[in-house]
């Protein structure tokens, strides 16, 4: 919402799309500075996002954010064919994604589809901020990139991963560390601290390892992710979402296409998940720090040894 | 005013003349729902609203969303005829290629304000665009069609609710109750009842009117369009019908039009088989023989 205030303020386009999602996005304090540019529409998500659309039709660039899943899947007609076909200046913040994002709401309230969803429709930007400070600055980039842009963000009581003011570069991969090649670590959002500790244990292992964020899902950044996997030739991915559709899968098809090497992908199991604490519920759903380490060690053993 | 009525129902005979022509020539595409439609489109395209067909894309312009989308043979012709692109061009309509797709498409089709065809949609679109001509302080209107079958979709509620709430006296709506949906009967196959009441228990203000009767259309849509170009203060007791209070100046207005499927062709009138279908040979030389004007070129 910082990211959201800082660009209402340069720019009178820049409006927010509610579904009685204002006190969920902690949008009050933007309700109240720019009442102008604050559109309420109820719990009403087709219509919000419809609605967004004829906003945009006319010029302004409207910014429709609740519940991931209201977004994704309520409204995804809505944003297929009367946002994503016209290509228009909508953009979309998704809140409770993943089970982390979800926590306790349980299943109706936790998403792990939306970026499998949105994959499948031409013209969308999919961007994974990897913690607060990182959602500010990866709304604002949203604004610079034409055609609709979706946002996914977790609970708003995330791990912060970055320090403040780590630039947010949409578009391309992000190498975090680079100690080595046995293994790459590709991973977004939550689970970024999961994957440091990984990282880092698989070191103590002996393992030399690269950690990458990959934080703009669609479109992935093709080079960076060929270099990476030519480079290491084995690769885990790591996300609170499906193991369908998500980031193991944007990252398979380009090593196929591009790289193929071994890769394992963590994330839920195609299954639900359920209420809880976030990390717990992260333990108990395969996306432990032991979960990464351990499929490490698996990949690394159906290397070709060249 | 005769002069001016008898000018619109040449173009409307015409428009007819071409709307069966598209579909003749295409081999695809919905007559019955085009000819519901024709005599309001021409009031619209050809007489009410503010447009510049050199540059379809000009700010001010008032802005028309076909929501019942496969109706678009009609509106195709309405743009084609006021100058949009060239009538021969309707030949084209769902071929690979054409910007004359099978549902109606903004950026590919001169004139053509925004997208549609999956239904329900052109009301929540009409929200934002009014919204947004509020915004920009332009006295644009938001002219927007609906099917009364698409009234089945929830989300024509919600958007219904939205545009009351917000004020939208630049809206102005029209449902074409022509009464009959693709599988039958509008009470039939959705339980579609007491539509002005529902309108009005909406916060609408309700007009019913016969979408046929090119002077009253004239006389309504002009009187509909000064209030939605209005200051807040002006609209206050300006009328949209003489006997009949006026809306109070936060309303929105929907037109409830009584029409007929297949207007204007009487093989066609009330006979829902023409809902999808393309005219035979004969049929085509027959509906040329009963219309006026010119062809495709």
């Amino acid at each position: 919402m910082q990211g959201l205030e800082a660009l209402a303020e340069k720019d009178d386009r820049i409006m927010m799309v509610s579904a009685d999602s204002m006190l969920a996005m902690r949008a009050t304090g933007f309700a109240e500075k720019f009442p102008d540019q604050f559109v309420e529409m109820g719990i009403a998500e087709q219509n919000a996002a419809a609605t967004a659309a004829g906003l945009a039709i006319d010029g302004m660039i409207p910014y429709f954010a609740t519940y991931a899943g209201f977004i994704t899947m309520r409204a995804c007609e809505q944003i297929r064919t009367f946002i994503a076909y016209p290509n228009l200046n909508v953009k979309l913040a998704g809140v409770n994604s993943g089970v982390a994002g979800g926590e306790r709401e349980g299943v109706t309230h936790q998403f792990y589809e939306d970026i499998a969803i949105l994959r499948a429709i031409p013209n969308m930007t999919i961007l994974v901020p990897a913690d607060a400070d990182q959602a500010r600055q990866a709304a604002i980039a949203g604004a610079s990139i034409p055609g609709p842009v979706y946002i996914r963000l977790g609970s708003g009581r995330d791990p912060v991963f970055f320090e403040n003011d780590t630039p947010f570069i949409a578009g391309k991969i992000n190498v975090l560390q680079q100690k080595g090649n046995d293994i790459a670590l590709f991973g977004n959002g939550v689970l970024l601290n999961r994957l440091q500790k990984a990282a880092d244990e698989l070191e103590k292992r002996g393992m030399g390892v690269t950690l990458v964020e990959v934080h703009t899902v669609k479109p992935i950044d093709v080079e960076g992710v060929r270099r990476i996997l030519k480079d290491c030739g084995a690769a885990v991915t790591a996300e609170d979402h499906n193991i369908i559709g998500g980031l193991g899968s944007a990252v398979m098809e380009t090593a196929a296409e591009n790289c193929p090497v071994p890769i394992a992908r963590i994330g839920l199991r195609d299954c639900f998940g359920g209420s809880g604490n976030p990390e717990d519920l992260l333990d108990y759903y395969g996306m432990s720090v032991n979960d990464i380490v351990d499929a490490a060690l698996a990949t690394i053993k159906r290397k070709v040894i060249k | 005013m005769t002069e001016r009525i008898n000018r619109l129902k040449t173009i409307a005979t015409q428009l007819r003349r071409d709307v069966v022509n598209t579909v003749y020539y295409a081999k695809d595409g919905h007559p019955g729902p085009c000819l519901s439609i024709t005599d309001m489109l021409t009031a619209l395209y050809f007489d009410i609203m503010r447009l510049n067909p050199e540059d379809p894309d000009w700010i001010h312009r008032d802005r028309f969303v076909l929501s019942k989308g496969h109706a678009c043979p009609m509106l195709y012709a309405a743009l084609a005829r006021r100058g949009y692109f060239p009538p021969a061009e309707l030949k084209t309509l769902r071929a690979l290629g054409s910007r004359l797709q099978g549902h109606p498409v903004m950026h590919y089709t001169p004139g053509v304000d925004a997208t549609s065809g999956s239904l329900g949609h052109g009301l929540p679109q009409g929200c934002g665009m009014a919204l947004a001509a509020r915004r920009r302080g332009d006295d644009s209107l938001i002219f927007v069609l609906t099917g009364d079958g698409e009234l089945n979709e929830g989300l024509v509620w919600e958007a219904a609710m939205s545009i009351a709430k917000f004020k939208l006296a630049n809206v102005i709506a029209m449902v074409d109750n022509n009464g009959v949906q693709s599988g039958g009967k509008v009470e039939t196959i959705g339980g579609l009842v007491h539509l002005r009441e529902k309108w009005e228990a909406f916060g609408w203000y309700v007009v019913e009117i016969d979408g046929h009767d090119m002077e009253q259309l004239v006389s309504v849509f002009e009187n509909a369009a000064k209030r939605g170009r209005a200051s807040r203060d002006e609209r206050e007791g300006m009328l949209i019908v003489a006997d009949q209070p006026a809306p109070n100046p936060d309303q929105p207005v929907m037109f409830i039009a009584h029409t007929l499927k297949g207007k204007g062709i009487p093989f066609m009138e009330g006979n829902n088989a023409w809902h999808k279908r393309v005219p035979t040979d004969e049929e085509h030389q027959l509906a040329m023989s009963i219309l006026g004007g010119l062809d495709l070129e």
